[in-house]
């Protein structure tokens, strides 16, 4: 029973990682702009898609496919947010055009996937290895690069955040935009890398995702935006920290539940937790001030 | 093609239903909701298993066997009264959890939680509503042998259409639907007028939830099976986007999007070229109305009836003053204001002409 638990814990630990990956790449975005990127699960399958695309069609390295593909999607979330975002803002729109104008993003993404690359499931042609113990968890050796490059990426982000001049700049308007660009930053440009950090973080976690459940489908990312959303919620919005801790909590505890539930009720868990959270502490659980309105 | 119309006839207003239901909450209050047509399954399944009785003796047992909750047998207007009260349950718990002193963005995410909570279970758990397979066999709700069962239920869901559009309209033109449509435009100047923002949020989630739900019932009547597959999430996203194309806010812009948008589209995409295979057409016509929408939304946010169109004040007769421009030559008496209401004329200017 405990060696199960243990194993649990273990495939959660990878689970978070993968989630931590897309939760920061999502929440930075959502701390600048303000507004949820409902059309990221879908975008993550794209990358996890471009990155299929190099590496088969091409016959290059699998992690140099990784790279390019990854670069690939941050560039269609730049120029998604200058061609369809923007303009939005620019416009004035309220907040929740700009979700259901995510949500069309999604939904025309989602299908160009299954246009293109059709409904069937993919694998990489990578080799995760054999199985073996660490302590008392069971990793393969797939499971701890994906471990180790989640971890690598997220320590960068938080170093660019905190000690680069453009990792500040964007910290500024995070915190308010109008400040910020009476400060002399160019917001516009900060926005736009926010959004490339963000689609290289996409498609890492994307191809991060397909290697975990060992087969690339068009609706992976969607279902797994929801998954989290709920970390993001839990840790508290527009926080990188908060992000990271949720994505553990929900990782271990929907890792748990698979060993004693069907594996279908996954994402039902971890909805019950968020809404659990958002009943008890609306704000996060490492919120210290009210969120605005 | 009378059946062609027939049937337009029913899906369409069946779809207006669902429509003017979805406008109430996010034309006219702003609450965003992507998961409405989790409110129609609900309403659907619950009134397919209060009036479906047990099932019939072929699918009693063995690998056909068909297993749902209640198996009650009730007439069909109390069925369907029943699955809009579920469905009204439904809309009262998800408002709840979400409009406790949120941002108006996890309302969002709080829905599309909800209809993946709400999918998997029915999905996966097989007691409940048979599970994937979903309930079959739905008995129609008139005689096949004695009336055309189409122009029946055609005659109920107009009527039905016709019941929602007129709650719509008195609650877009009440006192209330203007606290409603501030709250759209800014809750906190709702808020400083001393409104209940929450209760008026919560109370027009039900009623719309309620309005799925009929809808959903009268779907179940009219296809007489439902399963987890009639309610993927793109199903609430074609929702979405008939309304705003179609005219946000604007209930009878509501009504040109299922009719028009919705049922239209459908037929249109037999047009398109035979080159295409079959599996693309789906995605393509998901891509058109994705495009669509977004570009609707940039370039005429208003929709095709825009809500101006809409009067919402109508001008009272209340008698009104003289013109107040003074007029050279006139006597005092012509400028007296004219009781009976009409405006005063100047003799003099009568003569000129």
């Amino acid at each position: 029973m405990l060696t199960a638990l243990f194993e649990g814990i273990g495939f959660g630990l990878v689970a978070a990682a993968v989630i931590a990956l897309g939760a920061v790449g999502l929440s930075l975005q959502l701390s600048v702009t303000n507004y949820i990127n409902f059309a990221y699960g879908d975008l993550m399958a794209l990358g996890a898609y471009f990155v299929y695309a190099i590496n088969g069609g091409l016959h290059v390295n699998f992690f140099v496919a990784g790279l390019l593909g990854a670069i690939a999607t941050a560039i269609v979330f730049v120029l998604l947010n200058i061609f369809v975002l923007r303009p939005f803002v620019r416009s004035g729109a309220r907040v929740i055009t700009l979700l259901v104008v995510t949500i069309g993003i999604s939904f025309i993404v989602q299908n160009l996937v299954i246009l293109i690359w059709g409904t069937g499931a993919y694998q990489y042609s990578v080799q995760v290895g054999n199985a073996f113990h660490i302590g008392p968890f069971v990793f393969t050796p797939g499971d701890l690069i994906i471990i180790l490059i989640s971890g690598g990426l997220l320590f960068g982000l938080q170093a660019f955040l905190q000690y680069t001049k453009l990792g500040k700049a964007l910290r500024a308007t995070s915190n308010n935009p109008d400040l910020a660009m009476s400060s002399g930053i160019n917001t516009d440009l900060v926005v736009n890398i926010t959004w490339a950090i963000s689609g290289f973080f996409a498609a890492i976690a994307g191809v991060a995702l397909a290697i975990e459940e060992n087969n690339l489908r068009p609706l992976e990312g969607f279902n797994e935006l929801l998954i989290i959303f709920s970390a993001i919620i839990l840790g508290g919005i527009g926080r990188q920290t908060g992000a990271l801790l949720g994505a553990l909590v929900i990782g271990i505890a929907t890792s748990i539940a698979a060993m004693v539930l069907p594996p279908a009720y996954n994402a039902v868990i971890a909805f019950a937790i968020l809404i659990l959270f958002l009943l008890v502490r609306p704000q996060g659980i490492f919120a210290g001030r009210e969120v605005a309105d | 093609m009378v059946y062609f119309l027939l049937d337009l006839a029913v899906l369409g207003s069946i779809t207006a239903i669902m429509l003017v239901g979805l406008n109430l909450q996010y034309g006219v209050t702003g609450l965003i909701n992507f998961t409405f047509y989790t409110f129609v399954a609900v309403g659907a399944y619950m009134t397919a298993v209060t009036m479906m009785g047990k099932p019939a003796a072929v699918y009693a047992t063995g690998p056909l066997a068909e297993q749902y909750i209640l198996q009650w047998s009730l007439p069909w207007p109390i069925a369907l009264f029943i699955g809009g009260i579920s469905a009204a349950i439904l809309g009262l718990f998800v408002v709840l959890v979400a409009v406790r002193r949120l941002r108006s963005d996890y309302l969002a995410i709080v829905t599309v939680a909800v209809g993946f909570i709400v999918y998997n279970v029915i999905n996966n758990a097989v007691q409940l509503f048979d599970g994937a397979n979903g309930l079959f066999d739905i008995p129609q709700i008139a005689n096949l042998a004695t009336e055309p069962y189409s122009l029946y239920l055609i005659l109920v869901s107009v009527i039905l259409l016709a019941v929602c559009m007129w709650v719509s309209h008195r609650i877009y033109h009440s006192p209330a639907g203007r606290v409603l449509r501030v709250i759209r435009e800014d809750t906190i100047v709702a808020r400083t007028f001393g409104k209940n923002v929450q209760l008026f949020q919560i109370i027009v989630f039900v009623i719309s939830s309620f309005m799925a739900g009929i809808s959903g019932g009268l779907l179940v009547f009219y296809v007489g099976a439902w399963s987890p597959a009639a309610f993927l999430p793109t199903e609430s996203f074609l929702l979405i986007a008939a309304l705003i194309i179609g005219g946000n806010g604007n209930h009878w812009g509501a009504l040109i999007g299922s009719f028009v948008i919705l049922e239209g589209l459908a037929e249109l995409t037999r047009l398109l070229p035979n080159s295409i295979s079959a599996s693309a057409v789906g995605p393509i016509r998901a891509i058109l109305i994705g495009v669509g929408l977004i570009l609707f939304l940039r370039f005429r946010p208003q929709g095709i009836l825009p809500e101006s169109l809409l009067k919402p004040y109508k001008p009272r007769r209340i008698p009104r003053q003289a013109a107040a421009v003074p007029v050279p030559n006139a006597n005092v008496a012509g400028n007296v204001p004219n009781i009976a209401g009409t405006a005063a004329v100047d003799p003099a200017a009568e003569e000129a002409q």
